[in-house]
């Protein structure tokens, strides 16, 4: 096993891969960007080197300044975590040529999946099923609006580089299509550099179904269920559970197997998520994520397995430690992002710094989370601060324990999508478990009437009296300290910075 | 005193009417036992009210305020007399004209017309990028582009003046 490890990424899943590497005995080396000096990832690790920069494109993408960092201590693995360069082939395969592990599956494999129209002819050919559509890409949105004929509207544009929504644009008829197809081809160039789109068919009625998939380096896979992420927004997910309300112990198997058969057809090895779109009794191959998920948590805790240590233990080039008759499904998980939205706003992008924050607790309630208080959440990175994750013996518990989870907590300074998914808790078809990945959108979150509006009017008005009257009483500098206390900080920050770049050990 | 009180959008009146030191609320007419205090100084407060206990979190300064009780955000726009007399004024004068703000804080990536150019209602504008995601802006009403306020590259805060479009018909 390896002693020490590198961990390319932040935030939570920076926090996630530390927890168990630490459990099993191995130093993790951070890795930082200027505007992370301060992270929990940071102060987290073992060692931590600055990458410099405060964007990621001058920080967490730099390949040759990980390798370095990795070189510099002594690491002897890299874990991606997701996103950054968790599915970059070049990446991987300069990690391998650096004489290092590479926490993750073959580069090969990364391009295949990574590729959207690669992908589709190789799950072609491995007889994986597939929604109807193009396996080329199209030039313009006129050569769109005529291949569309033999699709049938509506019509998915979609990145042929793309990940995390973006580049997505749906076309309900041929006059939408020129406008989306500029979007979305502006978009993809900007996140991946590469503007080529293709087309598909979307289903009626789909539900977003994903299996879990561990492949050792020995031929040995197996799968550990699946998760519905139906609850999402611009293909962005906000509630994941599992087990999948509607999927039962033979659709599970079946996909199960059709989803390792998709792994086996690109050499894959380590942990990766086939990805399937669900409708009306059939399910089609959407992509695969050759990385581990955000949402892996919900299959560990249905599970019992720590997904992450599984990875660390077949890229050290161990067998799978199970067979798939030893994995057991028990209860049911559920999982809400917290990001930084203002979901009154329309889940516009929030900032701020986190002021006052308080934690939900309590039996089988998990947090995977990067927030502290005194967090400035900017632009610069993925909105998603947290993570709430709770089990119970079975769906309704696991419901209401997450309902009560959410009321527990708050995030102050920053306004995050945890009434979102407290409304989307409350909601009759959710709860019986008949939702589609339309839910979320159509779910109306403006100008909800909220069970104590004239509690809040009052407390408001009192609220407001007291902080004019201390203001009156010249206790005010509140405020004033306040803002000193940042210039401070920020004055500090750069101070440390630029003269002890290795930070805390 | 009295305070004009809108959340999520519906209105509200309290007044607060102090006696030998005890506040006394009255929320829309009818009175509301309330006691309040503040937790840490950084946002928590404790009330209880009608023999309730609450954890209740309140964020924002001065007008703009963000309550949250047991996770439910409550959107509050509070207004006291003086404020609700030169509110009204203002609310009055921006009725006029077309200016469109930005909705969020983001870089823009492109701007799709000229001054003086013609547009429709639903028309893109320009093109905004937040958190990797491109957004069209669309003429709310259709006009005339009479300025632009930005240019491409430029990053913008949540509410900025971006594109002014004069009403056709309106005499220039």
């Amino acid at each position: 096993m390896f002693q020490r490890i590198l961990i390319a990424n932040r935030g939570e899943i920076a926090l996630r891969v530390i927890r168990t590497a630490r459990e099993m005995g191995i130093e993790c080396v951070t890795v930082f960007s200027e505007a992370d000096a301060h992270s929990l990832h940071t102060r987290m690790g073992h060692v931590a080197v600055p990458l410099g920069g405060r964007l990621p494109s001058e920080s967490y993408l730099v390949a040759d300044k990980i390798l370095k960092a990795a070189k510099e201590t002594g690491a002897q693995a890299i874990h991606p975590g997701y996103g950054f360069l968790s599915e970059n082939a070049a990446f991987a395969r300069a990690v391998v040529d650096a004489g290092l592990a590479w926490i993750g599956p073959p580069p090969h494999a990364i391009e295949v999946m990574g590729d959207k129209i690669e992908s589709r002819r190789a799950m072609l050919a491995a007889g994986v099923p597939l929604v109807p559509g193009l396996t080329d890409p199209v030039a313009d949105a006129d050569a769109a609006v005529a291949a569309a004929k033999g699709i049938g509207y509506p019509i998915m544009i979609k990145a042929a580089a793309g990940g995390g929504g973006k580049g997505i644009r749906i076309v309900r008829d041929p006059g939408e299509m020129k406008s989306a197809f500029r979007t979305a081809s502006g978009e993809a160039q900007s996140a991946f550099g590469d503007g080529r789109l293709y087309l598909e068919r979307y289903l009626d009625e789909p539900r977003h179904i994903e299996v879990q998939v561990m492949f050792d380096q020995h031929g040995g896979a197996v799968h550990y269920g699946e998760r519905e992420c139906s609850i999402q927004r611009r293909h962005q997910k906000l509630l994941e559970e599992s087990p999948g309300p509607i999927v039962d112990a033979e659709l599970r198997a079946q996909m199960g197997e059709v989803a390792l058969r998709a792994g086996r057809a690109v050499g894959y090895q380590g942990a990766g998520t086939v990805e399937f779109l669900y409708s009306k009794g059939e399910f089609f191959f959407l992509e695969m994520n050759t990385r581990l998920q955000v949402e892996h948590p919900i299959t560990e805790m249905v599970t019992g397995v720590d997904l992450v240590r599984d990875q660390l233990e077949v890229a050290a080039g161990r067998p799978l430690a199970r067979t798939q008759d030893e994995i057991t499904w028990r209860g049911h998980a559920i999982e809400v992002r917290i990001n930084a939205e203002d979901v009154n706003a329309g889940f516009l992008p929030a900032t701020g710094t986190i002021r006052n924050l308080r934690l939900p607790g309590g039996p089988w309630v998990r947090v995977d989370s990067c927030m502290y208080r005194g967090l400035e959440v900017g632009l610069n990175y993925d909105p998603m601060l947290a993570k709430i994750i709770v089990w119970g013996e079975d769906r309704a518990t696991a419901i209401e324990r997450m309902r009560r989870a959410l009321e527990e907590l708050n995030v102050g300074g920053v306004r995050t999508s945890a009434p979102a998914a407290l409304a989307v808790l409350a909601e009759p078809a959710f709860r019986a478990g008949e939702y589609t990945t339309h839910f979320l959108e159509a779910l109306d979150l403006k100008g909800r009437v909220g069970a104590q509006e004239r509690l809040v009017a009052a407390i408001s008005a009192v609220h407001r009296r007291a902080m004019a009257s201390r203001r009156a009483l010249g206790a005010d500098a509140g405020d004033r300290r306040g803002w000193q206390a940042r210039s401070r900080a920020a004055l500090s920050d750069h101070v440390r910075l630029a003269t002890n770049p290795g930070g805390q050990a | 005193m009295k305070y004009f009180v809108e959340i999520n959008g519906r209105p509200h009146e309290v007044e607060l009417t102090e006696r030998l030191g005890v506040l006394s609320v009255k929320v829309d007419g009818e009175p509301l036992d309330l006691a309040y205090s503040e937790v840490d100084g950084l946002g928590q407060f404790f009330v209880l009210s009608e023999g309730r206990s609450y954890a209740v979190s309140i964020d924002g300064e001065a007008s703009e305020l963000g309550v949250t009780i047991a996770g439910a955000l409550y959107d509050v726009h509070i207004e006291d007399e003086r404020e609700r007399a030169a509110g009204a004024a203002e609310r009055a004068a921006a009725k006029q004209g077309g200016l469109v703000k930005s909705v969020m804080p983001g870089v823009v990536v492109e701007i799709c017309v000229e001054v003086g150019q013609e547009v429709e209602a639903g028309q893109p504008l320009l093109i905004l990028e937040a958190m990797k995601m491109q957004n069209e802006l669309v003429a709310p009403h259709g006009g005339r582009i009479q300025s632009i306020h930005a240019q491409a590259g430029q990053a913008v805060a949540m509410g900025a003046k971006l594109i002014q479009i004069a009403s056709l018909e309106a005499p220039e």
